[in-house]
C-alpha cells in the first residue's frame, strides 16, 4: 500500500520519538533505583513462584516418563482384578515377552503367639520380578535367595513397619494366613511403588508358593494380578508398547484387564503431579498477582517523585506521549531485570528442592532447562506489570506544566485516563486467558480467575472502608492517638492498599483453619461416633455362620454385612467407556475396580432419589440401583445401561432407580447395587462392618483372624487416621499458597511503610519540636501500625468466615462451627506482622535528627 | 528612646551570671560532617537573652543563623561551649530531657511553617498543651486561635489555609503554652509583604502581651530595627552588635 510522504514522515517522527524516549529513559534511570527495591522483589518473588513450580513439574513429569519402565515394573502391563489370567490369555502373554507375575491383596500379619497382628498388603512375585530395577533390602542381598525356602520356612521380605508392629526382629518368624513365614530382610525401596494413594498397610512380599500356602487366594478374594512384560521387539499384530496393547484388547475383548504401557505408566501419580503442580502455580500466580499491588504503589511513588521533572520536560516542549514512553520505558527495563532474576531462581529453584522431595516421590527429577515453564512465568510477568503499572503511569499525562508555577498545594483530582483503563483491562484479560488456557484443569482455572477479581474487587471494597471508618470515627483528644487514626485516612495513605495486599492472604488463612477445623470435628467426633470400629473383608461364605457367632458373643457389638464382589464398569449405554463423555468429577467410578454388591432391599445410609426399588422375589433381566451423582456426571438416567466386567464376563444391566448415598455414615456403602437374581451364583465373599466399643473391638478382631487367617481387619480407626492425613497434607498445599501470598503481602507492606517514611520523618520532627519524646511518637506509629493490622485481619477474618462457612456447607457437606481461637491466632500474628514491619520502617524516623528538615530549603 | 550604645561583644557575654538571663550561650561552637569534611557552622558564639528583651539575629546566607537557633532549641547539640535555658544545663538533658524542655519553655516560629498536614488548624496549636497533658488545651487553642484573626478557621486544614493564616497559627501554636522564649526563623520568608507585616504585629503583640524573650531571624532591616538588640552574624561567629534603634551598627 502506498503511503503518502506526510504519512512516511509522521512514522519517521514516531520511530525517532520513541527513540528519544529511550535516551532520556536511560538518563533518568542514572539515579538509580532504589525506590524500586519492592517493585523487583515483588516481581522476583511471584515471577520466581511460577517459573520454580513450573519447572519442578516439567522435571518431576520428565522424571516419569524417564523412570516409565521401573515404575509400571515392564514395558506393558496388564491388569486384572479378582481373577488369575486364563489359559489362552496366559499364552498371549508368554508369547509376547519375558513375563513377570505378581498377586497383590491385603491380609492380616500375626504375630506367632497371635498377640499381635497388622493389616498388610501382601504381594506374591515370581522369580522374573522384577523386570527393571532392583529391590534394595537391607541386609544386601538378591530378593530370590530372601523368599527362599530355609528348613521349610518360606522367606518373606517387608516394609519395617511390620516389624516393629508385630515386634519382630530378622530371622523372626511370623504368620500370614494359615503359613508361617521368616522375616528375612526389610524393603528399603522397590522399582513399581508409585505413588499409591491411600494405604491402609505397609507391604509385605512373598513367593507364589509361600502365598498359596497362606491359603489366603480363595474365590471371591480381593486380589489384584498384574502381569508386566518385557516385550520382544515385535509380535503378531504389534510392533511397540502402544499398538500391542491394541492388540491385547482386540485379542480378548471381554478380559476386563487394565492395560498401561510406559506412556501412562503411573496415572495415578501423573494425576498427583498435575494436580499439586497446578495448584503450586495457582500460588505463584496469587503472589505475583498480590505483588503487583506493590508494583503499582512503588510506580506510583516513582512518578509521583518526577512531578518536577516532567513537568520540566513539558515546559521544554516535549509531548505527553513523548514523556510516558520515557517513563514507560524505564519501567519496562526495571521490570524485564526483575522477571529475568525471577526466571533464574525458578530456574535453580529445582535443583535445589531435589534432595527434599527425593524421598517423596517415586521417580528423580530430571533436572534441566524447561522454556515452556519459564515463557510462562516470564508473561505472566509481563501481563501483570501491564494491570498494575499503566494506570499510575498515566498520571504522567495529568501533569501540568503550569505545577513548577504553583506552590504545591494540594494534588489536583485525577481526571480518568480511558486509554491506560482500558490497556490495564486488556492486559489483565490477557493474563487470565493465559492462566486458564495454560490450566491441566481449566475449569478450576476460571473458577481461580473468577475468584482473583471477586477478592481483589472485595478487598478494594473492603480497604475503602475502613479508610471511610477510621474519617468518620471520634478524633480521640490525644494528639498522638489523633496522628495515628489521622494516618489511616488521610490522602494519599496506603491503608487500603495494605487491607487489599495483606488480606487476601489472611483470608485463605483464615478460611483455611476453619474448614479444616470443621473436617478435624467431622472426622474425629462425628464420624468416630458414627462409624464401625473395623470393616472385615473376605470372609467367605462358609465362614459367616462363625463370623456371626464372634461377634454376636462380644458384648455391645453388632454388624451388618453384605456379599461383596468386583467389577469394573466397561460401557455406558453400549459406548466403551474409553469412547464416552464423562465429567471429571465423576471418572474415579471409572478409573479402577469397584466393589458390587446385591439386594432385595434399600440398603441403609441410601435414600431414593429417581426410580423405584425392586420388588424384593425380583426375577428378571439384570437390574442395576446407581449412585445419583455418578449417574449425573456420566450423563446416565433411568432405563440407561451399565456394563460390568466381572471375571471377564460383561454382565449388562439396565438402571432401575438411582440413590443418594450418604457416604460421610461410613458404613457399608456401594456405587452399584444389584437386583437379585443376577449376582448369587458368582464367587463372592462377604463385607462386614462391626460396630463395637474399642475394648470389645479387639477381642474380636483377635478371634476372627485367628479363627479365619484369611479374613483381614480393617481398623477404622488407622482409615480415619488416613483421610485426616490426606486432609493435613492437602491443607500444607494451600496453606503453602497462603503463605506465599502472605509474602507478597509483606512485601508490599514494607513497601507502603517505606513509601511513607518521609512524611513519618516530618511527623516525628515536628512534634519533637513541639515536645513530644521519642517514647510517645514512637508509640504513636505503633497504634498506627497495629491499627492496620487489626483492622485487615477483622476484615480477613470476616471473609474468610464466609469463605469457610460456604465450603462446609455447601461441597464439604458438613455441620458448621465458628472457631474463634484460629482466627484469633491469625488476627494476632497479623498484628504482629504490621507491629513488625512497621517498627522497622519507622525506628529510624524516630531517631531523625530535626535540625536538618527545619531548616530553610 | 536612648542613644545607642555599643560594646565590644566579649564584654557583653563575659561573665553572664546564670540567674539574670533567660537562656546563654557560652563559647559555642558547632561542627557538622559533610561529605566534602567537616565543616565549621558557628565558631565561638556568646550571646544572653534577657527575660523580655527581643534579639534579631542578621546576616547573610550560610552565616549560621538557623543553627544558632537549632542549638538554642536543643535541636543541635553544639560541639564545645556551653547552652543554658531557663536555668537549665541543655548538655545535661537527654533527647527526651530536651523536648520536655521545649514543651515547657520554647515556642519556635518557622519559615515554613511546619504544620501537620492531617490535623485542623485548632488541632494543631492544641499539641503542645496536649502532650504536657494540659486542662481544657482546645479551649485554650481556640482562644489563642481567635488572638492572631482565625477564629473563624478552626476546623480547617492546613492545606486549606493561606500562607499567612498557616503561619499565624504556628504563631498561635508557638505562644500557646506560655513559653518565656520564641525563636522565628525567618517568619515572613515565604509570605509577600502585606501578609508579612499582619504576621510581624500578631507576633509583637503576643511577645508583648506575654513578656518572653524573642530571638528573631530575620532578613529585613526594618523588622531588626524594631528589636531591642541586633547581633550581626558572619561565618559563624558575631562580628557586630547594635543596641536600641536607630543606632550604628559598631564592628568588632
Amino acid at each position: 500500500m502506498d503511503r503518502g510522504p506526510l504519512a512516511r514522515t509522521r512514522a519517521r517522527r514516531r520511530r525517532s520519538q520513541f527513540g528519544y524516549a529511550v535516551i532520556l529513559a536511560r538518563r533518568e534511570l542514572r539515579g538509580g533505583i532504589a525506590g524500586f527495591r519492592v517493585f523487583l522483589a515483588c516481581l522476583v518473588l511471584g515471577v520466581g513462584a511460577i517459573a520454580a513450580t513450573g519447572s519442578l513439574g516439567a522435571a518431576v513429569e520428565a522424571g516419569i516418563r524417564g523412570d516409565a519402565q521401573a515404575l509400571l515394573g515392564g514395558d506393558v502391563s496388564a491388569r486384572l482384578a479378582y481373577r488369575p489370567s486364563s489359559a489362552a490369555e496366559r499364552q498371549f502373554l508368554a508369547a509376547s515377552g519375558t513375563l513377570s507375575e505378581t498377586a497383590r491383596l491385603r491380609a492380616m500379619a500375626r504375630s506367632l503367639d497371635g498377640a499381635r497382628h497388622t493389616l498388610i498388603e501382601l504381594q506374591a512375585v515370581d522369580d522374573a520380578y522384577p523386570l527393571y530395577g532392583t529391590v534394595a533390602l537391607t541386609p544386601p542381598q538378591p530378593l530370590a535367595a530372601a523368599l527362599a525356602p530355609r528348613n521349610g520356612v518360606f522367606g518373606a521380605v517387608a516394609e519395617a513397619a511390620v516389624a516393629s508392629r508385630l515386634g519382630l526382629k530378622l530371622g523372626d518368624a511370623f504368620r500370614i494366613g494359615e503359613a508361617v513365614l521368616r522375616l528375612s530382610a526389610i524393603i528399603e525401596s522397590e522399582p513399581d511403588r508409585a505413588f499409591a494413594g491411600l494405604s491402609f498397610g505397609p507391604r509385605v512380599t512373598i513367593s507364589h508358593p509361600a502365598v498359596a500356602a497362606t491359603g489366603l487366594i480363595r474365590p471371591g478374594a480381593l486380589v489384584t494380578y498384574d502381569y508386566r512384560l518385557r516385550l520382544l521387539p515385535k509380535g503378531a499384530g504389534w510392533s511397540d508398547a502402544a499398538s500391542w496393547t491394541r492388540a491385547a484388547r482386540t485379542a480378548f475383548p471381554e478380559a476386563g484387564w487394565q492395560l498401561r504401557s510406559g506412556a501412562d505408566a503411573s496415572p495415578a501419580l501423573q494425576r498427583l503431579i498435575d494436580r499439586v503442580g497446578f495448584f503450586l502455580n495457582l500460588a505463584g500466580i496469587t503472589a505475583l498477582l498480590v505483588g503487583g499491588v506493590g508494583i503499582g504503589n512503588a510506580v506510583a511513588g516513582y512518578v509521583a517523585g518526577k512531578t518536577a521533572a516532567i513537568a520540566t520536560l513539558k515546559c521544554l516542549g516535549a509531548s505527553s506521549r513523548l514523556v510516558f514512553a520515557a517513563y514507560f520505558a524505564q519501567i519496562l527495563a526495571l521490570a524485564l531485570l526483575g522477571i529475568a532474576v525471577g526466571l533464574l531462581v525458578g530456574g535453580v529453584a529445582p535443583a535445589l528442592v531435589a534432595p527434599l522431595v527425593k524421598g517423596l516421590l517415586p521417580v528423580s527429577l530430571r533436572l534441566g532447562v524447561y522454556p515452556l515453564p519459564l515463557a510462562i512465568a516470564g508473561l505472566c510477568g509481563v501481563l501483570t506489570l501491564l494491570v498494575f503499572a499503566l494506570w499510575p503511569l498515566a498520571a504522567i499525562g495529568q501533569v501540568s506544566p503550569a505545577a513548577l508555577f504553583r506552590d504545591r498545594v494540594a494534588p489536583a483530582a485525577r481526571h480518568f485516563a480511558p486509554l491506560a483503563a482500558a490497556g490495564s483491562a486488556a492486559a489483565a484479560l490477557a493474563l487470565a486467558a493465559l492462566i486458564v488456557l495454560t490450566a491441566t484443569d481449566r475449569r478450576i482455572a476460571l473458577w481461580y480467575v473468577a475468584g482473583a477479581l471477586a477478592a481483589f474487587v472485595l478487598f478494594s471494597i473492603a480497604g475503602a472502608l475502613v479508610v471511610a471508618a477510621a474519617r468518620l470515627l471520634p478524633r480521640p483528644g490525644r494528639p498522638l492517638l489523633r496522628l495515628a487514626l489521622g494516618n489511616l485516612h488521610r490522602p494519599g495513605a496506603p491503608t487500603a492498599r495494605i487491607v487489599l495486599s495483606l488480606g487476601i492472604g489472611l483470608s485463605v488463612m483464615s478460611a483455611l483453619a476453619l474448614v479444616e477445623g470443621n473436617l478435624g470435628i467431622e472426622i474425629e467426633s462425628r464420624l468416630a461416633e458414627r462409624a464401625p470400629a473395623d470393616f472385615f473383608i473376605d470372609i467367605q461364605p462358609d465362614q459367616l455362620p462363625g463370623f456371626e457367632e464372634i461377634v454376636r458373643a462380644a458384648p455391645g457389638a453388632s454388624f451388618e454385612q453384605v456379599p461383596m464382589l468386583r467389577g469394573r464398569i466397561t460401557r455406558l449405554n453400549g459406548t466403551p467407556v474409553e469412547a464416552a463423555k464423562v465429567a471429571p468429577e465423576a471418572q474415579w467410578a471409572l478409573r479402577s475396580d469397584r466393589g458390587l454388591t446385591y439386594s432385595a432391599t434399600l440398603p441403609e445410609g441410601s435414600r431414593l432419589a429417581a426410580g423405584a426399588w425392586w420388588p424384593a422375589d425380583y426375577r428378571g433381566p439384570p437390574l442395576v440401583s446407581f449412585d445419583a451423582d455418578l449417574a449425573r456426571g456420566m450423563g446416565l438416567g433411568l432405563g440407561d445401561t451399565l456394563t460390568v466386567n466381572l471375571l471377564g464376563r460383561d454382565i449388562t444391566a439396565r438402571i432401575a432407580n438411582l440413590r443418594q448415598i450418604d457416604w460421610a455414615r461410613l458404613g457399608i456403602n456401594f456405587v452399584l447395587v444389584f437386583a437379585p437374581g443376577t449376582l448369587e451364583a458368582a464367587p463372592q465373599t462377604h463385607l462386614a462392618a462391626v460396630y463395637a466399643t474399642p475394648a470389645a473391638e479387639e477381642g474380636v478382631v483377635r478371634r476372627v483372624t485367628e479363627r479365619f487367617p484369611n479374613v483381614s481387619a480393617i481398623p477404622v480407626r488407622e482409615a480415619l487416621a488416613a483421610v485426616a492425613r490426606v486432609v493435613a497434607t492437602i491443607g500444607t498445599a494451600i496453606r503453602l499458597v497462603a503463605l506465599v501470598t502472605l509474602a507478597s503481602g509483606i512485601l508490599v507492606l514494607g513497601g507502603a511503610v517505606a513509601a511513607g517514611h518521609r512524611r513519618r520523618v516530618y511527623d516525628a520532627v515536628v512534634l519533637k519540636v513541639l515536645g513530644a519524646t521519642r517514647g510517645a511518637l514512637g508509640l504513636a506509629f505503633l497504634i498506627e501500625h497495629g491499627l492496620v493490622g487489626l483492622l485487615t485481619a477483622l476484615v480477613a477474618a470476616g471473609l474468610g468466615t464466609v469463605a469457610a462457612h460456604a465450603l462446609v456447607t455447601g461441597p464439604l457437606k458438613s455441620e458448621w462451627v465458628f472457631l474463634p481461637a484460629p482466627l484469633l491466632t491469625i488476627a494476632g500474628v497479623a498484628v504482629l506482622l504490621t507491629l513488625a514491619i512497621g517498627f522497622a520502617g519507622t525506628w529510624r524516623a524516630l531517631g531523625a535528627k530535626p535540625a536538618a528538615y527545619l531548616r530553610n530549603e | 528612646m536612648a542613644p545607642a550604645e555599643t560594646r565590644p561583644c566579649d564584654q557583653v557575654d563575659h561573665p553572664v551570671l546564670p540567674g539574670s538571663a533567660l537562656a546563654l550561650l557560652d563559647d559555642v561552637a558547632l561542627t557538622l560532617a559533610s561529605a566534602a569534611g567537616p565543616v565549621e557552622i558557628l565558631r565561638g558564639v556568646s550571646l544572653a537573652i534577657a527575660p523580655g528583651e527581643t534579639v534579631a539575629l542578621v546576616g547573610p546566607s550560610g552565616s549560621g543563623k538557623t543553627s544558632l537557633l537549632m542549638v538554642l532549641a536543643g535541636l543541635e547539640r553544639p560541639t564545645s561551649g556551653r547552652v543554658i535555658l531557663a536555668g537549665q544545663d541543655l548538655g545535661a538533658l537527654d533527647e527526651n530531657g530536651l523536648a520536655r524542655l521545649r514543651r515547657r519553655h520554647i515556642g519556635i516560629v518557622f519559615q515554613a511553617f511546619h504544620l501537620l498536614p492531617t490535623m485542623s488548624a485548632l488541632e494543631n496549636v492544641a499539641i503542645p498543651l496536649e502532650l504536657a497533658g494540659a486542662r481544657a488545651a482546645l479551649a485554650t487553642a481556640e482562644a489563642a486561635l481567635a488572638r492572631v484573626g482565625l477564629g473563624h478557621r478552626l476546623g480547617h486544614y492546613p492545606g486549606q489555609l493561606s500562607g499567612g493564616e498557616q503561619q499565624r497559627v504556628a504563631l498561635a501554636r508557638a505562644f500557646v503554652a506560655g513559653p518565656v522564649l520564641l525563636l522565628a526563623d525567618e517568619p515572613t520568608g515565604n509570605l509577600d509583604s502585606a501578609t508579612g507585616r499582619v504576621v510581624i504585629e500578631c507576633l509583637f503583640e503576643e511577645h508583648a502581651r506575654r513578656g518572653s524573650g524573642l530571638l528573631l531571624i530575620t532578613h529585613e532591616a526594618g523588622l531588626a530595627e524594631r528589636c531591642d538588640r541586633q547581633l550581626h552574624l558572619e561565618d559563624g561567629r558575631i562580628v557586630a552588635e547594635r543596641r536600641g534603634a536607630p543606632g550604628q551598627l559598631r564592628a568588632l
